[in-house]
This record gives structure tokens, sequence and C-alpha cells, in this order.
């Protein structure tokens, strides 16, 4: 056991009195000097570490120790410091075992380690959805199976149509036609608040007037069609007549939020017959 | 035997009767207008008594203290060697014995005591008013834990009125995981209990936004998102200010999410910190005065907001003063005096609003990164910058980029202490600002020290923070 004098008595300093201390101190323990107290605040080490926010291979580190004068860190890759509260840049990326050395003015020493991985963080990774059927071919889901519209079904609504005539590629593109009120709906799972893009290529025939077909996104998914409209965060509309047999492009932005999912939305207002193939996604840096 | 049972029986009553010639708290609560005067009751606790009593509770009056004036925002005018307990938080010397960190303490344990009053007696309560009273009391009690947490780290958990005696649970630290599951419990309850509607009340943009702010600082970034979308749906009615003067000289604005509501020239109700911040108007020669470092950051940052932030001190030219609450009027900027006598200042202290909103919206996309390029992150930051007049859009945003933003929308309200420590670079900036002016910085100053008056009174039970 270990005491702190914090009197000094000047007649501890006579001789008889150090023989008589210096008797009993030939048992195992050491005794108190006369005035002196038991120490009871022993020295505690702890401390913290973060990050440099500009540099992954910087750390600052700060001391909780308690009850102690002197510090030595080590850092595990053979510096050290006596700084109270040091910054240290690490060589290289690795684990190391970072220790501090807390002690006081009566040499008692405490010791906390702690280990810290330094590597270089990761740039955020964007998952780009693989979208099912995007070219509305034939046999193209798992196992060769489905129609080209298989992926595209939603409860409450026909699905969307399939054409081998008018196509931009493959054999087959998806029919838009007078009066089917036909829909296509697709579930995707997403990056949360990433930008993407989503393109496709559509036609419409010339006659009658005023149509259009309209790609949006939906911010959840949905059970049934008739919620379609409420769930809707983007939206574009591709009313081009000009043509009834050449394709026009038309490219849709959206950010998913705070969602992981979302879900493709194609639908038209029946009045001139189209065509839509060539569904792509991507991210927009 | 008979006799004997009858006392048992009745012993309550017969031993403790009710005074009829007295109000007191046990058996006042009957009805829902004496619950109500309970709900008040928590608010005048949030407001603070504004004298200059060192027994009274100031509450948020103080708060500047424990918070801005800790950061590189603001100082003391006098010595920065000083001693006296203003200047310790100045130059990091805190000490235990520190009467503002104890008033600080002190008074949000008060708040908490009067949202338990409520809690407790929730019983006697309608059915109709019983859930808003619930979510009221514990958004109180809820942010009253929050501050308590996040400046003196584990602090006794006390969710029910306690007596004197009930030492174990006044005098016994509980660690922070565990205050912050408690904070979430209580604000998930309010958000569910309440409505929009009240700005000097609790309200359920109140409750979301306090929680939002709640899982940034534990690491819950989605959940916060989703907290910061919910607010912002214009059905919600919150919107920026168009003239950024009118968030703090046009009370009650559409920005204005949870604010603490002050009267002028009314000593209950009116606050003392908006003539503490002026040249010798207040009691002091004149706190919170704004840094060299902050006035580089408004000439780099501020926009059109440092008109209305800082204004230069006319008896000290060499100083500048927060712009923000002027109780007494400036001509110049076109700004009414609120109260006759400044030091009975009725200007509201806002604790949430919609620029804070928009900002931990890009913070919670930015979800501890060093950076995001996300439009959605880039649409709410750039909201907040058009309205400073600062309409060049940035393709991505940083950490620091983000701090600096906060730094000078939120300027002086309180917020930049406890966003460099959300952000992890607290120890960075304020060591190296202390360094920079001579002061005594450790990372153990992030934390206040438990009151010396309280580790006293618990005979040794409650530990003190290192360092102290």
């Amino acid at each position: 056991m270990l005491y702190k004098k914090i009197f000094v008595n000047h007649w501890a300093n006579l001789m008889p009195l150090f023989l008589v201390a210096m008797v009993y101190s030939c048992e195992e323990n050491i005794l108190p000097e006369e005035g002196s107290i038991e120490d009871l605040t022993l020295p505690e080490a702890n401390f913290d570490f973060s990050e440099s926010n500009n540099d992954y291979l910087t750390y600052s580190f700060s001391n909780l120790s308690s009850s102690a004068t002197d510090f030595i860190w080590d850092f595990g890759d053979g510096n050290t410091s006596t700084e109270n509260e040091p910054e240290h840049t690490f060589s290289q990326e690795g684990d190391f075992e970072v220790s501090l050395t807390a002690s006081d003015k009566l040499g008692v020493e405490s010791v906390q380690t702690k280990n810290i991985s330094v590597k270089e963080p990761e740039g955020p990774v964007i998952f780009i959805p693989e979208i099912l059927e995007a070219g509305f071919e034939a046999g193209t889901l798992e196992g060769g199976a489905g129609d080209g519209n298989d992926a595209w079904a939603i409860a409450g609504a026909n699905n969307i149509g399939l054409s081998t005539s008018v196509v931009r590629t493959g054999d087959q593109a998806a029919r838009i036609y007078m009066g089917a009120e036909s829909v296509a709906y697709q579930e995707l799972t997403v990056t949360p608040n990433a930008d993407y893009r989503i393109t496709l290529y559509y036609t419409l025939a010339s006659a009658p007037a005023g149509g259009h077909i309209r790609l949006a996104v939906l911010g959840n998914t949905i059970e049934d069609a008739s919620e379609a409209e409420d769930a809707i965060i983007a939206s574009v509309l591709g009313d081009d007549q000009t043509s009834t047999f050449d394709y026009t492009k038309l490219t849709l932005l959206f950010n998913p939020g705070a969602s992981d999912t979302v879900a493709l939305w194609l639908d038209s207002n029946n009045i001139a017959e189209g065509r839509v193939d060539d569904i792509m996604i991507e991210h927009v840096e | 035997m008979v006799f004997i049972f009858t006392a048992i029986s009745c012993s309550k009553d017969f031993l403790e009767p009710q005074p009829t010639s007295a109000v007191s708290e046990e058996g006042y609560f009957k009805t829902d207008e004496e619950l109500e005067s309970g709900i008040l009751n928590m608010y005048d606790g949030i407001q603070g008594t504004n004298d200059r009593s060192t027994s009274s509770n100031h509450s948020i009056q103080y708060e500047f203290y424990v918070t801005e004036m800790r950061t590189d925002n603001t100082r003391g005018k006098g010595a920065v060697d000083s001693d006296a307990d203003q200047a310790q938080f100045v130059n990091y010397n805190i000490r235990a014995t520190n009467g503002i960190v104890a008033d600080y303490y002190r008074s949000m344990y008060n708040i908490i005591y009067r949202a338990n009053v409520v809690l407790d007696n929730l019983g006697v309560a309608s059915d109709a008013n019983r859930a808003r009273f619930e979510g009221e009391a514990k958004f109180v009690r809820a942010y009253a834990y929050f501050n308590l947490v996040r400046l003196y780290g584990d602090v006794p958990l006390v969710d029910k009125v306690i007596a004197p005696l009930d030492t174990e649970i006044s005098y016994t630290r509980i660690e922070s995981s565990i205050i912050y599951d408690f904070i979430e419990e209580d604000l998930l309850s309010a958000v569910a209990n309440l409505g929009d509607g009240y700005k000097n009340r609790a309200s359920k943009a109140a409750a979301e936004a306090l929680l939002a702010k709640v899982y940034l600082t534990i690491g819950e970034y989605s959940q916060a998102q989703t907290l910061c979308e919910s607010i912002m749906k214009p059905a919600r009615g919150f919107s920026l200010e168009s003239n950024f003067k009118d968030v703090f000289y046009n009370e009650g604005n559409d920005e204005v999410i949870f604010a603490v509501g002050y009267e002028p020239d009314l000593i209950k109700d009116s606050q003392g910190f908006s003539s503490e911040w002026l040249n010798a108007v207040g009691y002091t020669a004149g706190v919170n005065y704004v840094t060299k470092e902050m006035r580089d950051a408004f000439d780099q940052y501020g926009g059109d907001r440092t008109l209305y932030s800082i204004r230069q001190d006319v008896i000290q030219p060499s100083e500048y003063q927060v712009a923000k609450y002027i109780p007494n009027g400036d001509e110049n900027l076109g700004i009414a005096p609120i109260a006759s006598d400044p030091r009975l200042a009725g200007n509201d202290w806002i604790v949430l609003r919609y620029a804070d909103v928009l900002l931990m919206h890009v913070e919670a996309i930015l979800a501890g990164a060093e950076a995001t390029t996300s439009s959605n992150a880039i649409a709410s930051f750039q909201e907040v910058r058009n309205r400073a007049g600062i309409t060049t859009t940035v393709a991505t945003i940083t950490k620091e980029d983000l701090l600096n933003e906060r730094r000078v929308e939120l300027a002086f309200e309180n917020q930049r202490f406890f966003d460099l420590l959300r952000l992890g670079e607290a120890q960075n900036v304020l060591s190296a600002y202390a360094t920079e002016n001579g002061y005594n910085f450790t990372s153990t100053t992030l934390l206040l020290p438990i009151p010396s008056s309280e580790i006293n009174l618990s005979k040794g039970l409650l530990e003190q923070n290192p360092g102290y």
C-alpha cells in the first residue's frame, strides 16, 4: 500500500525515530510516515480518440485519466508521446494497440489500452438495381422464363401488353393501346439519397392527337394500382407524336430520399397507340 | 380490534389530512384546468427566473454561458485569465464550484420535476385531453434531459416525483446511452400524442425536430431524415422567413417550430439575457460578445445574415455584439424596442426553427460521411443559403461546409457547441481556437463538472467527471 505524505513532521527526521521506522520496514509492509494518510485517489488511465476530419491516418486523443500528472502514450507503431493530449499520424493503414500510461508523483501507474483500426474510408457505394424484362423480351427471367411483361404486373390494373411490331431492339416492345388502361409496375432496390436517372424509348402513333405516356417513380411499394397516384415522387410525360415508327428518348431524374425501395410506374392516357422499349437506370454523379 | 382496523384503513387521510385553507401539490390536481396549470408551470420552469439571485433557477437565460461562450463564437469582455464564474467558460478553466454550472443543472432537474408532477397526475385528465398533456410533459422532460446528457454526460434518471430522501435516484449517475433511450421513448410518445399549432408550447413538429436532433446525436441518421422530411412536407406549414431579420423580430412566424415565450416588462415572464449581451445595459459589463473568429466566419459565409447577427458596439467600437435579440431597439437596423426596461426583455428564445431542420436534413443524408453529392441534401442546403442571398449552388457538401453553414445561420442560438460535439469536431476546433487565444483547453472540459454542491449533498455517491 502506498502513502502520500501530507504533513511534514520535522521530529520525524530524528535518528531514533528513523531507526524505529527501519525496524518496522523489515516486515513486508511499508508503514506510513507520521502525519501521512493513505492515498485513496490512485491514478486511473482512460482516453478516447477520434479520426481527423481530412486525414484518415491522423487521430487526436483526448485524455480522460484521473488523479494522474504524467502521461506516456504508446501508439503501437513504435512512436510515443508524453503530451497530455497528443495528435498522431499513423504512417499506414492497420490495427494499432494504443496504450496510455498515467502516473502520479508517487510513481503509481495505471495503463489503458485501446485498439484503433486505421483504414481509409470507403467512398459511398451506390447500388444500381437490375430492371427485369427491361427490353420486354421473352425468356429473360430466371431460368429462361417470362413472356416479357411478367415482372411488370400489379393487382388492380391490366398488365401492359407486348408487341412484335415497331420494336426498337430485340423481338418485342411494350404495347400501349387505345382504351386498354394498362400499366407497368416494378419494384427496385436503391441506395437512399442517391441520384438516379431512368431512361426509356417510346413512340406514339401520330393520331389521334393528344396522346401521352407517363413514366413515374413511386417513393414506396404499393399493393394495388389505385395507390400509385399518391406515391409518385417523380414523373415525366412523353407526348411526341411526330412519327409513329421513330422512337423518342424519355428521361426521368429521381432521388429516393431515406427510402431504399422504390417502384417504376408506366401508364398512358389511352388515346394513342404506342410502344415502350429499353428501360434503363443509372446513377447520376 | 375494530378500532384498530378502522384506524389503519383511513390512516392516510387521518395522518396526512389535506389542508382545507391552502393549496398543496398533493390533492391539487383534480381537473383538466388544474392539470393545464401544471403544464404551464413546466414552461415557466424553462423560462427561468429573471433576477440575479444565486439561488434562483435561471434556466435557459443562463444557457449561453454553458454552451455558446464555450465555443469560438463568443467570449466575455473581461480579462481572459479571470477566475470569475463567467470567465471560466471562456478560458476553459471551469471549476466544479461554478455557480452557473450548478444553476443550469438545478434548473433542468427542476423542469424535469415539473414534468413529472404532470405525468404522475395524468389519471385525473379527461380522455379528450390526456394524450396532449402526456405529450407535452414528455416533450419537456426529454428536452431537459437532452440538454443535461449533452452537457454533463451520465446523469441521474428521475422519471417520477421523488422525495428529498430518495437519494438513490438523485445521486446515481445513469449511463448516457440509457438516458438517450429514455429521451427517445419520451419523444416518440410526444410525436404520437401531439398535434401542430403551438409555437410557445410543445407540438408534434417540435417533438419530431428534437427527436431528429437526438437521432443525429446518436448516429441514427435514417430515422432523423424521415423526421425532418415529415416536418418539411408543405402541408405542415413551416417555411423560411424571406427576410432573416423577421425570424427574430416577428415572433410566432412560420419558421419557428418551438420557442420559449417571454413577455416584456413583466418581472415574472421577461428574460435578462438580451440586456447582458449589451454594453453594461444588463448587470454585467457585457457577455457573449462576438469573437474575431466569428466575425471572420460571417465575412466568409454570412451573406445577408451578417447584418442581423452581429453589430458593432457603439460605445466600444473594437467590440461586436449579438444582433439577434436586441431588447431596446436599433434605429439603423429598423428594430423597435421590445421592452421599456431592456433588463425585462420580451424577445422569445428560439429553440427549434425550420432552417435548423433543413440543415439537420443535410446532416442526416451526410450520415457521418465526409461529403455528400445527394441532390436532396443540396436542395435543403441551398434553401437556407438562398435566403441569405448566397445563390451560387454547390455540387458537394462536406462536413466542414455544413458546420460553417450552421455556424452562421444558427449563430448565438446555443447550437455551435452541440454541433461541434455531434459532428466530432469539438476537440479539433476548440483546441486550435484555445491555443490561438491563450486559453487552456483539454478534452475533458467538453463535459461540464457535476456541481460540487450536488456531490457534497450526495455524500460522495455522485462521481465527478474526469478532469475536475
